[in-house]
């Protein structure tokens, strides 16, 4: 889903696990780190660099991958990697439920906020909220959305001239996608008058934040709605036209998640490197040097969750890390949701007037 | 106090032993009680989740559909963070949807399974998790449709280990309490049961060892009994202290009083210058002397008769013989005196078990008795059943209300200056080391003095 950006940024930056040898040099095998990620590398480097300084003759081995194949690799070999890191929250829970995690036991682990880990095996260490982007020309000629009901509004208002102007996550193709149609539908039902809404401007599916954000810098689109606002946030800010709107009814938040397997080659370096991301140094280069959004309770500030908590509080909706997470994975559920989705998305004209109609009196 | 082989350690363990053995029952019933109270409150969950499950199931498009809850996995999650596994199986058994391919359980179909849930609970072992199953066999409730199918729900144990482990502990608290509390009541109530003891032993250890008054404490009744015994045997020893003083007593007057004559005579010698009367008086303290000694010996086998630690070495011997010796011993002395001393034996052996310088020393005891009180004629008789040794004079015998007077030391017939009193003691005492029982009786015709010692029947052989 952010293969869009990763490529974007490949070009010219060197990458610091490309520097490194491959993970098959026998001799050093006990120094060597290999984690397999879904977390794109710009946002990495910093943990990286800084972790390496700490442990300077580890040699670490990062992979960046999508989501489901990052999940579908892991499950066909489960002893490769040292470390997983992915957003896909349900399939990250799921692999820990299954019992393929081992706990850590360090004291950064044990004080970890409870809402932020599950046992001492999966831990969230990011806190990444869903937004909406939107370019200058929206605003220019309409009221700003500031959330989901106004966004409904202003669609159904300005339904011809917003035709083919908005763009969100395809469900169908992208796991965020669903995760996020999931979430918004057990939150309202209200979420499938807005799917209506969305289906009669004609708006276009993307599969990756990074593809949306691309579209939105070029003027193709001028409403993104639900991008990851970690990639977003940085984004808006080096490009003068877009702007990024946190809504004040509900957001959703993401959190990446992080295990160990229990089949980990390096068991060592893996304690040694989820103990540094949750650590409170770990945690302020996520501050500092990324959009990522650290969770460590000591830290405040830009960056942190407790600068998102005391903005935008009441709104916040971080996905609980638990088996409801096992029910979004269910495939009767998912069919059931994405046979819906396409039925609300494909509603017909009169069907949708009917609707706006009704929900106008 | 706490000593090897003490009543105290035995009635301890003896009562410890029991109580710690109820103890391990407790312990172990409080465990399974702990273990099925936890399995029984987090079934419920189970119970729920499974109903919830089975409520979302519907009949779509020609097939099982469910829109699963996902409050029905988090109610599985509890506290302690489970993990959580389900799955949905048709009739057939085939895998309808879920998160992992669980086990069913071995139960029986109900007959009426259209109408009713059934629901069954299971410990399972799955890819080395130690889980909890909980199984909901029900159906479809749809206008035409029946269709059965089963709801599986699983999570780990961890929850139901933390509350029976709490339970346990509450218990735990509990039955050490009473542990503790019965254990001291035991250890008190012993040490105060046995405390009597140790007051009985310390009355004994600070009596003076001379002294043989009673013991006077109070003791319970067990205990009282024991002491009863030792008063008892203390007065037994009082009375046998008295005889012996009274014995020492006679003693040393009968030695005197010859010593006392002896050296009068002496004195009196000595006046004199005619050795004639020296010489008399040197046969008249030779005579006296001579009987001195003879009382000393017979005090000397008196003491050592008297002796209760004495055990002598008995044989077999054969009393007919012995008398056969005696009679012939003492024959030629008699003869001289006119006395007509013979002998009145069995034809058989007659075989005793017995020390024959003792039986001898009795016979001659008994003969010289006779002797010095005049008798004419003496007959030392042995008969077989009973076995029997037995002394005869025509003297002039002992009324039969003086006759147990006689077995006592000093204690003489006649005031005879010759005799010490203590023969017929001596034979006393001999028969009783014998095992044998004395008897006086009036000789034959009403006159004289008949002396029996009837020995054990069947002893020797």
């Amino acid at each position: 889903m952010r293969r869009g950006l990763a490529i974007l940024m490949l070009g010219g930056l060197s990458l610091i696990a490309d520097a490194d040898p491959p993970p098959g040099d026998t001799h050093q095998q006990a120094s060597t780190l290999i984690i397999h990620g879904a977390l794109d590398k710009p946002y990495m480097r910093p943990l990286l660099a800084d972790f390496r300084q700490q442990h300077p003759t580890l040699e670490v081995d990062y992979r960046n991958r999508d989501t489901l194949p990052l999940y579908r690799d892991f499950l066909a070999a489960p002893d490769e990697a040292d470390v997983v890191i992915s957003s896909a929250m349900p399939w990250q829970y799921r692999l820990a439920n299954d019992g393929y995690a081992q706990p850590l036991k360090t004291p950064s682990a044990q004080q970890w906020p409870a809402w932020a880990r599950w046992r001492q095996e999966l831990f969230a260490f990011t806190f990444e909220p869903i937004v909406m982007v939107v370019h200058r020309e929206l605003l220019e000629r309409y009221s700003r959305p500031d959330n989901h009901a106004e966004l409904l509004a202003l669609l159904r208002q300005q339904r011809e001239p917003l035709t083919g102007r908005v763009v969100t996550y395809d469900p169908r193709l992208s796991g965020a996608g669903y995760t996020y149609a999931i979430e918004e539908s057990r939150l309202s039902p209200r979420y499938w008058d807005l799917v209506a809404a969305l289906g009669d401007v004609e708006t276009s599916l993307a599969a990756t934040t990074g593809e949306m954000l691309d579209g939105l810098a070029e003027g193709r689109y001028w409403i993104g709605y639900n991008l990851l606002g970690s990639y977003a946030r940085q984004f808006v800010a080096a490009n003068p036209d877009l702007e990024m709107i946190i809504p004040d009814d509900y957001t959703l938040v993401i959190q990446r998640l992080a295990f160990m397997p229990r089949q980990a080659p390096h068991p060592d370096n893996a304690r040694r490197f989820l103990d540094y991301l949750i650590s409170r140094r770990g945690q302020a280069v996520i501050a500092g040097e990324t959009s990522l959004g650290a969770i460590h309770p000591d830290l405040s500030g830009p960056g942190t969750a407790a600068a998102w908590r005391t903005t935008h509080g009441d709104a916040l909706r971080p996905l609980t890390i638990g088996p409801g997470l096992l029910a979004t994975l269910d495939e009767l559920k998912r069919q059931a949701l994405l046979s819906r989705w396409q039925r609300e998305f494909k509603r017909d004209d009169s069907q949708s007037r009917e609707a706006v109609s009704g929900s106008n009196e | 106090m706490i000593r090897r082989d003490s009543l105290y350690r035995r009635l301890l363990s003896w009562l410890m032993l029991p109580m710690v053995a109820l103890g391990g029952l407790m312990l172990f019933q409080a465990w399974l009680d702990a273990r099925q109270t936890a399995d029984r409150a987090f079934d419920r969950l189970l119970e729920a989740s499974t109903l919830a499950i089975a409520e979302q199931v519907q009949w779509q498009d020609g097939r099982l559909w469910l829109d699963l809850p996902p409050a029905a996995l988090e109610m599985l999650a509890t506290d302690a963070e489970e993990r959580v596994f389900y799955a949905i199986y048709d009739d057939r058994g085939h895998f309808v949807t879920g998160n992992a391919d669980l086990p069913g359980v071995d139960a029986p179909v109900a007959e009426n399974r259209d109408t009713t849930d059934a629901l069954f609970y299971q410990d399972i072992r799955w890819h080395d998790l130690a889980l909890r199953l909980g199984v909901r066999r029900t159906h479809i409730e749809d206008w035409r449709q029946r269709e059965r199918f089963e709801i599986r729900v699983a999570h780990t144990r961890e929850g139901r280990q933390q509350l029976a482990e709490q339970l346990l502990r509450g218990n735990l608290m509990y039955i050490f309490g009473m542990a503790l509390l019965a254990a001291i009541t035991l250890f008190i109530a012993i040490r105060s049961a046995l405390a009597p003891l140790t007051r009985l032993r310390r009355a004994i250890r600070a009596r003076d060892p001379r002294t043989l008054s009673p013991l006077e404490l109070p003791l319970p009744r067990e205990l009282a009994e024991l002491r009863e015994t030792l008063n008892e045997l203390l007065a037994r020893m009082r009375r046998v202290r008295a005889n012996q003083e009274r014995f020492i007593g006679d003693a040393s007057h009968q030695l005197r009083t010859p010593l006392a004559g002896l050296s009068a005579r002496a004195e009196l010698a000595l006046r004199q210058d005619d050795p004639a009367q020296w010489h008399q008086a040197l046969s008249a303290m030779h005579e006296t002397s001579a009987r001195t000694s003879r009382l000393a010996m017979q005090l000397l086998s008196l003491t050592r008769l008297d002796n209760p630690e004495y055990q002598p070495e008995l044989a077999t011997l054969d009393l007919g013989d012995l008398a056969r010796r005696l009679v012939k011993r003492y024959w030629s002395d008699c003869h001289r005196q006119a006395i007509d001393l013979g002998a009145e034996l069995p034809a058989t052996q007659v075989m005793v078990s017995g020390l024959d310088w003792q039986l001898e020393e009795a016979v001659t005891n008994l003969v010289d008795n006779s002797r010095r009180y005049g008798a004419t004629r003496i007959t030392v008789r042995v008969s077989a059943a009973p076995p029997q040794l037995e002394v005869e004079d025509d003297g002039p015998g002992i009324p039969a209300t003086k006759q147990l007077l006689m077995l006592r030391p000093f204690h003489r017939h006649s005031e005879d200056p010759d005799g010490s009193g203590l023969g017929l003691t001596i034979v006393d005492g001999i028969a009783r080391s014998h095992g044998a029982r004395l008897g006086l009786a009036d000789g034959k015709a009403g006159q004289g003095l008949r002396v029996t010692l009837t020995f054990p029947e069947g002893d020797p052989a």
